[in-house]
């Protein structure tokens, strides 16, 4: 999935970026090189060892010595020694890389994780969820692939066919020129196939996702194919795409159907034509044999070379997608001379505020008025009339274009932003439950509160009433978004999580969602106890919740154009008027 | 070898496929053992001395594994694009009907699986039979015949070195399979770790809002420290593990090689000097040629070994999937057609419920109770009532999507459950609540009932519901691409779109459920007109939560917790129900506050302008 400002990165700045991650672990890096050196050294004097073995065995007449024999056991010996040597040699290597590797793709997970997290609220409304978690975590995967296995992998075929081939030429310099004919033709094989093949993989990965698509579509929307009777379409639909995905898979099959019986096919050629040029050229069997055997060695190494070109590509996207992740800068940032501000009163001031999401679009225009500490006041007004709009600025999640936000008479810009909303309690409005248990979404995952801390601020908003109820209490299981849940609830716990974070401003966005009356009962009692807590500003859709405020704000696109105590608008019967009648007398609809 | 009766069906209808790969298969293991052979007497040949005669042998032999390689050349091709198209088109022939299925099977399935696990078994599960199907029994064959051929001719050889390499040879199957085994649960856990990752960052993502707003980045910074690490080291641990092993069976086999190595030299060396060795009393008569060949039959046999191990793992995997998707394929279908069901034709739109009781399967207090009308044909007849009262319900039953008791509902009085289910919802047109658009051009999805219809059509519709407007200024027009991959509309412009491809159908009877809901006073008032207009003479159901959406329509039905309180003209409706009065009254107030021009505002701005 791509982003907004996806581009591509020229390889000697990725190279760069990357370089960064690598240097911590540049020693072990080095080490593991040097390990695959001694290894594909190994690997190449393995068959060397048996080559001398049937030379021996060979060469035995019916004179021969026990020192023959003794040769040939010594060989025998030699041979499990070095292969034993190999594989530890390997082993050391793998690990060695492995650990190396991981910990450089943690850095780095870490490290777009951290960019993710601190970017601003603004900003992850324009970036889909789905696209950041495949970055953090997919990507990131590709990019392990890179250090764990591609990068080494390549430098180890490229030693092995060079040293192959040194061995070769070192065997007989005649036979390895016409063993090279084979090898240009192999090369030029598994060049042209892998160009084949890469394509029709994406390809295939193209149609299947396209198949998949439709089929998650179209179960999600069964309803409407059954109710319009289109299923024979919607068939053949599907029937189109099964087949595009069917073609696609066989065109697959029948590259690896040809290329790799045929690398077969030149691998037994080959070794026809050493026998018949090493005959003509009147070598021994040993070397025959030797050549017979280094062959094996030399077709590996060339199939996997032309194979890792690709998993080095796939690498090269992945990290331009995440090295364009941490380009983004977060958007609302803590001015240098911003100051940490432990205590507040609580006076809440808007100074002619104007602010709009998109350019000009206004959704407050000039909006001023104080609030005195410790006191509650209710915004009111129909839907897009800007009143939620008024919490979030108060936190900070967008930068308002003209005006000034104060608290305590403090512009919110010279606060830190950690400060200003550590001392902010926000109970939102669809209460966002986490999986895990209750008590992990009270607290959120932060130690240092204890049970008991858990426990008391549950009971002062009323919470703990229906979680005693529940077969694990605290340690009950919240599925996903806490679907598991009514709208009261979540709200008695998004209540809790505040009160237990010791907020000294509140400001809540009230559910519009029915709740039952019991549960209504305790929120309500709740709330009339977190007045006391500091300064409160609620989005309400409740009288209950209204008539307990010491003042209303009502709004109207974006203007507050009365204010007031409840009873006060009552006798005005003006706006605030008719939306009571509307909104807060027993409803019908 | 997977079996079972959703199965059983691909295996004979593409059985010669099968055959022919398999014979294939059989026959490239038996030619390829020559190779080993011919060069094991290539080297004794030229060992002994090459002159004229056994230099022309020794050529002939060159052009023997020439000839075999190609024979391989050919035979590996066939049986590659035998089997593994005969899996492949299984795959295909299943998914497809799977599909089926999936059109089949009623609203409750889908109310009681989630797409998620559906897709799971179109995707996960069908590949996972697959690869047994294919790729699993070429592996079983491959390795049995291979095995079986290479013994022989080991035998063959050396009885003494085949039973000396026998040992390592049954470790090395049972390595195989515990292999497997551990492995499979290692990779799993290294799955889980990711998915943990991929979960973690999916929430946190998603809760954002609350992280920012408890000031918790850091602490959500440390938590996801703990679940990459833990995939660290489950990523560590599984290259460990899979390191560990094949280094012991390399160490294994090398084991081997290097006994073959020395104690076949020694027979060797024994042999060539006239004394060979005698073992359980059989004298032991071994050429250099035949040790390079024997170990050559070692070095074949190996990756049958290993393969054998790891093929019985797949099987029982694959096994648990094919039972999930025969389960599926195996789901009773519950909304289907009587035998003798009943076309509806030249249907005129008159709907009768008759003492009409209605629960959802799975609950336990019914949703409608004991509804008895009759609407009329042609009539327009609204339907008003609080969230959750049964108005959907009502509606969304003339469809057919879940059985209702016999006689209850009647449409041009034949029984709802004896009319054939295509001829009915050819007859009933709707809007649902959901406006789900496919990802598709905006005049495909207006067309969609009607494949013959063109963009004339689908402009008619979409003037009809008045979205016609909108949808010439997105930059591609009617061409525009909507649903979960194109381009985002607004809840109004689905809601319109949805209700002109409802319209497009040109049913009998047209069902609005709630689909105004997301338009504007404005353009409600235009579509109101138009059904007016367009669907004069025809029967046309609209239910709404406003009341003035109604208001002009023949006839309403005010509904409250599942019973009819009442169903009459909204004139008389104002005289008699108490229900409907308030409705208007504070409707009309609503009006007032969202057209923002109330008295109200009128004083405030005077105020503000003085």
């Amino acid at each position: 999935m791509r982003l907004k400002g996806d581009h591509k990165i020229p390889n000697r700045e990725l190279v760069k970026h990357l370089y960064r991650f690598i240097r911590p672990e540049l020693f072990k890096f080095l080490l593991a090189m040097l390990l695959i050196v001694i290894n594909v050294g190994l690997d190449i004097v393995c068959p060397l060892l048996i080559t001398r073995h049937t030379e021996t065995l060979t060469s035995l007449t019916t004179s021969s010595g026990q020192e023959a024999l003794l040769a040939i056991i010594s060989f025998a010996v030699g041979f499990f020694v070095l292969s034993v040597f190999n594989q530890v040699f390997l082993y050391a290597e793998t690990m060695l890389l492995q650990r190396t590797g991981q910990k450089i793709i943690y850095n780095l997970r870490m490290k777009v994780f951290t960019h993710i997290e601190n970017m601003s609220q603004n900003q992850f409304t324009e970036m889909p969820v789905g696209s950041l978690v495949t970055r953090v975590a997919s990507y990131t995967s590709s990019m392990s692939e890179l250090f764990t296995n591609t990068l080494v992998q390549m430098l180890r075929n490229i030693l092995t066919v060079l040293g192959v081939l040194g061995i070769m030429i070192y065997l007989s310099p005649i036979l390895t020129a016409f063993l090279s004919i084979i090898i240009v033709v192999l090369f030029v094989v598994s060049m042209i196939f892998n160009n084949y093949i890469s394509k029709a993989f994406t390809k295939e990965r193209g149609y299947l996702s396209d198949l998949n698509t439709f089929l998650s579509e179209n179960l999600g929307g069964m309803k409407i194919t059954q109710i319009f009777n289109q299923e024979k379409r919607k068939e053949e639909q599907f029937n189109e795409k099964n087949n595009a995905y069917y073609r696609s898979r066989i065109k697959l099959m029948i590259g690896f159907g040809i290329y790799r019986p045929f690398v077969s096919f030149l691998y037994f050629g080959a070794i026809a034509l050493t026998f018949y040029v090493g005959l003509e050229i009147n070598l021994t069997s040993a070397m025959i044999v030797g050549f017979y055997l280094y062959l094996s060695r030399f077709f590996n190494p060339i199939q996997n070379l032309a194979d890792q070109l690709n998993s080095l590509q796939r690498a090269k996207t992945a990290s331009e997608r995440l090295f364009n992740l941490l380009d983004v800068k977060p958007q609302v940032l803590d001015k240098p001379t911003a100051r940490d501000i432990d205590h507040f009163e609580g006076k809440i001031e808007f100074k002619n505020v104007w602010f709009a999401y998109h350019n000009e679009e206004w959704i407050l225009k000039n909006v001023s008025f104080v609030i005195d500490p410790k006191t509650t006041v209710a915004f009111v007004g129909p839907t897009g009339s800007g009143k939620t709009t008024i919490l979030s600025l108060i936190v900070r999640n967008y930068e308002i274009q003209k005006g000034q936000i104060l608290i305590d008479d403090i512009d919110i810009k010279d606060i830190t932003i950690t400060s200003l909303r550590r001392a902010i309690g926000q109970m939102l409005q669809d209460v966002f439950l986490f999986s895990g248990t209750i008590k992990t979404n009270i607290c959120l995952h932060d130690e240092s509160f204890t049970d008991e801390d858990i426990l008391e601020a549950s009971e002062y908003v009323n919470a703990d009433k229906f979680i005693n109820k529940l077969p694990n209490k605290f340690e009950e299981q919240v599925i996903e978004r806490g679907e598991n849940f009514s709208q009261g609830q979540r709200q008695l716990l998004s209540f809790a999580r505040t009160v237990l974070h010791k907020p000294q401003i509140l400001i809540l966005d009230e559910a519009t969602a029915n709740i039952d009356t019991e549960t209504e009962v305790l929120i309500q009692e709740s709330l009339e106890k977190m007045k006391s807590i500091g300064t409160m500003l609620v989005v309400a859709h409740r009288l209950s919740t209204i008539q307990k405020c010491d003042q209303i704000f009502v709004l109207l696109d974006g203007e507050i154009i009365e204010k007031g105590t409840h009873q006060e608008l009552l006798k005005h019967r003006n706006f605030y008027y008719k939306l009571y009648q509307l909104q807060f007398e027993e409803t019908i609809h | 070898m997977l079996f079972g009766i959703h199965i059983r069906k691909y295996y004979k209808k593409y059985a010669v496929l099968f055959i022919l790969g398999i014979l294939f298969l059989i026959f490239v293991d038996w030619i390829q053992l020559y190779i080993p052979e011919f060069t094991g007497k290539i080297v004794d040949l030229v060992n002994a001395g090459v002159d004229e005669e056994s230099k022309k042998t020794i050529l002939e032999y060159c052009l023997w594994i020439l000839l075999i390689a190609f024979g391989m050349f050919v035979g590996r091709m066939t049986w590659r694009f035998c089997i593994l198209t005969a899996a492949r088109k299984t795959d295909r022939d299943l998914r497809h009907e799977m599909f089926l299925k999936a059109e089949k099977l009623s609203l409750s399935y889908y109310h009681d699986n989630k797409v998620g696990t559906i897709m799971a078994w179109f995707t996960n599960d069908l590949e996972t039979i697959e690869e047994a199907m294919g790729f699993g029994m070429t592996m079983l064959v491959d390795a049995t015949f291979l095995l079986v051929f290479t013994l022989i001719k080991m035998i063959n050889y050396s009885l003494a070195l085949t039973l000396f390499s026998l040992v390592p040879i049954i470790f090395i199957i049972i390595w195989g399979a515990l292999v497997e085994k551990y492995m499979t649960i290692k990779w799993d856990q290294r799955q889980q770790s990711f998915d943990d990752i991929y979960d973690f960052a999916q929430e946190n993502f998603t809760g954002i809002r609350v992280i920012k707003a408890f000031v918790k980045e850091n602490k959500e910074i440390l938590a996801f420290s703990k679940v990459a690490k833990k995939n660290v080291s489950k990523e560590i641990s599984f290259v460990k593990t899979s390191i560990t092993f094949d280094v012991l069976i390399e160490i294994v086999i090398a084991l081997v090689v290097a006994s073959l190595l020395g104690f076949g030299g020694w027979f060797v060396y024994a042999f060539v000097t006239n004394d060979p060795v005698v073992l359980m009393g059989v004298e032991i008569i071994l050429t250099p040629g035949e040790l390079v060949t024997f170990i050559g039959l070692f070095d074949t046999l190996i990756w049958p070994l290993i393969a054998l191990g790891q093929i019985v793992s797949m099987r029982a995997r694959a096994g648990a999937s094919l039972n999930r998707v025969s389960k599926y394929l195996d789901t009773p279908e519950d909304i289907k057609d009587d035998p003798d069901a009943i076309r509806l034709t030249d249907c005129k739109g008159k709907i009768t419920f008759n003492n009409f009781t209605f629960t959802y399967p799975g609950d336990k207090d019914a949703s409608l109770k004991e509804v008895t009308l009759t609407i009329e044909p042609g009539e327009s007849v609204g339907v008003v009532g609080r969230i959750g009262c049964g108005k959907s319900t009502l509606v969304n039953s003339l469809l057919h999507l879940y059985n209702v008791d016999k006689d209850a509902i009647k449409i041009d009085d034949v029984d709802l459950m004896d009319i054939n289910i295509h001829s009915l919802r050819d007859n009933v047109a709707i809007v649902p609540q959901d406006n789900f658009l496919f990802s598709d051009t905006v005049e495909n999805n207006i067309n969609f009932a009607h494949q013959d219809h063109g963009l004339e059509e689908a402009i008619n519709a979409a003037k009809f519901s008045d979205v016609h407007d909108n949808i010439v200024e997105f930059t591609n027009g009617y061409q525009t691409v909507t649903g979960e991959r194109g381009t985002t509309l607004s809840g109004g412009q689905k809601q319109r779109i949805s209700l002109a491809r409802a319209y497009a159908k040109n049913a009998p009877i047209l069902i609005l459920d709630d689909s105004v809901s997301a338009v504007d006073l404005k353009t409600e008032e235009k579509i109101l007109h138009n059904l007016k207009e367009y669907r004069k003479g025809k029967t046309t159901i609209v239910v709404a939560s406003r009341v003035s959406t109604v208001s002009h329509l023949d006839k309403i039905i005010v509904m409250q917790e599942g019973r009819v309180e009442a169903f009459d003209t909204p004139a008389n409706l104002a005289k008699t129900s108490p229900t409907y009065q308030k409705m208007v009254f504070l409707q009309k107030l609503e009006k007032e506050v969202e057209g923002g021009d109330t008295p109200g505002k009128r004083y405030y701005e005077a105020k503000r302008g003085s």
